[in-house]
């Protein structure tokens, strides 16, 4: 079932140029999907989209086969958000912001809401502008999750935590999927974490989806590949053989991805540039990030290729 | 119970790491036929990493007959007998050489220096095993 689509959706701010310039997926139950992308690449206007904060201007977005513009409170009432900057009312103790949740959501599940404020030694009296950062971020955690969402959408959870709170908030996250196995749309900037979690990556770059795939996929179907520019190689020869997925340029030497074996990307390096002596590795996926996003990649066709089928 | 370790990042990807702790224990004999795993939901969580993870490992182990799963009662060692495939065994350590090989040949280091090398490492690990279950010895009265 399809818990979310996303439809050729753009979106621009004032009359700057588009952030989104057509972005498909979809999103099955069940699935828990990491977005990936540089800062700007337009994660946060994706997600503040599903959530029906802001309007697609092209295309089209449901959530639940629903609007979220047009049925909003319905769409709503049905996902888990945490922002990336999520503000919860100051002024207000730990327990009051619980209260006015769970008022807020018929589904709340008090056994749940108490189990994790107990598993996160939440205190209940304090106000939450005395909160540290990261007992902030397990407060919104917990009210985007004891309604049991059908989907968790979470923009940077870890973002500002510490490594203890990050890893704590990863074994929340990873028995409440063993408990009530929710659909996640979350964004990270944090690979590790990502390989963790998610089950399929969809990177945006350019406004668009530039890889969609299973991690796992992902992982076993990429190398790289480090030559040294010259007479013989250069990015466009190196872009124009099969399997070459993206070139970098980076301190005098071309780091080139293909969607190939190692031994197979060695192999066309040998048979079409000459290229002895090369080595190409598998890459995780902090690698594939940078090698992807910090580089040229071929526009068009090769995109699509890298979609699930 | 045996203590599965992964590192995100590694070369594989997790559910690999997963599969191939689990079926070097069982080649190794740390894990014997009938014992226990953990459950999918209990590893997920020692582990920290996503329970689907963890499901395509098992599936896929179970797939390859190493493992059961026995409804109600937990996952097994399946009693089928099962030492890995030499031909396998031999696979992944080809990739390991590999790198050894290119990196010595890198730094122009010839082939018997490499031999001898591996001798020598191999008498310090047998050396460190053989310490290891004296040690484990003495701590049983």
């Amino acid at each position: 079932m399809k818990i979310a689509e996303f439809n050729d959706v753009h979106r621009a701010y004032g009359r700057g140029k588009d952030v989104l310039a057509g972005v498909d997926f979809s999103l099955e139950a069940g699935q828990i999907v990491a977005l990936l992308g540089k800062n700007g690449a337009g994660k946060t206007t994706l997600l503040r989209i599903a959530m029906g904060l802001l309007e697609t201007q092209r295309g089209s977005v449901r959530i639940f086969g629903l609007d979220p513009r047009k049925d909003a409170v319905e769409v709503k009432r049905r996902i888990g958000y945490v922002a990336e900057d999520q503000i919860l009312p100051g002024f207000l103790r730990v327990s009051e912001v619980l209260e006015l949740h769970r008022s807020l959501f018929p589904t709340w599940d008090d056994e749940l809401a108490r189990r994790l404020a107990e598993r996160f030694d939440l205190p209940a009296r304090p106000k939450v502008k005395t909160l540290s950062k990261g007992q902030a971020r397990q407060v919104a955690l917990l009210c985007a999750v004891a309604p049991r969402p059908e989907l968790l959408i979470l923009d940077e959870p870890a973002g500002g935590l510490d490594p203890a709170a990050r890893r704590e908030f990863l074994e929340t996250s990873i028995r409440l999927l063993n408990e009530a196995g929710t659909t996640i749309l979350f964004s990270s900037h944090y690979m590790s974490d990502v390989e963790r979690m998610a089950d399929r990556v969809v990177m945006i770059h350019d406004g668009r989806v530039l890889i969609d795939n299973e991690l796992d996929a992902l992982r076993e179907s990429y190398s790289l590949a480090l030559l040294n520019g010259g007479a013989h190689v250069d990015q466009e020869k190196l872009l124009a053989l099969d399997g070459c997925f993206a070139v970098r340029e980076r301190a005098g030497s071309l780091h080139a991805i293909f969607q190939l074996d190692p031994q197979e990307s060695e192999a066309v390096l040998e048979r079409e540039l000459g290229a002895v002596d090369v080595r190409a590795t598998r890459i995780a996926l902090e690698e594939m990030f940078i090698e992807l996003l910090g580089g040229t990649v071929p526009s068009g066709g090769k995109r699509g290729e890298v979609r699930p089928s | 119970m045996i203590q599965l370790h992964i590192v995100p990042g590694d070369e594989l990807p997790i559910y690999r790491q997963i599969m191939r702790q689990v079926t070097d224990a069982v080649a190794g004999g740390r894990l014997r036929t009938g014992e226990k795993l953990p459950s999918q939901r209990e590893l997920a969580e020692q582990l920290v990493v996503s329970p689907l993870t963890v499901k395509k490992a098992y599936d896929e182990l179970e797939r390859q007959g190493l493992i059961s799963t026995q409804r109600g009662r937990g996952t097994f060692v399946s009693t089928a007998e099962r030492p890995i495939d030499p031909e396998l065994q031999r696979e992944r350590l080809h990739g390991a050489v590999r790198r050894l090989l290119s990196q010595a040949h890198l730094a122009n280091i010839e082939l018997d220096v490499v031999v001898a090398l591996l001798h020598e490492v191999d008498e310090e690990l047998r050396a460190e095993r053989a310490r290891r279950a004296e040690l484990g010895n003495d701590s049983t009265p």
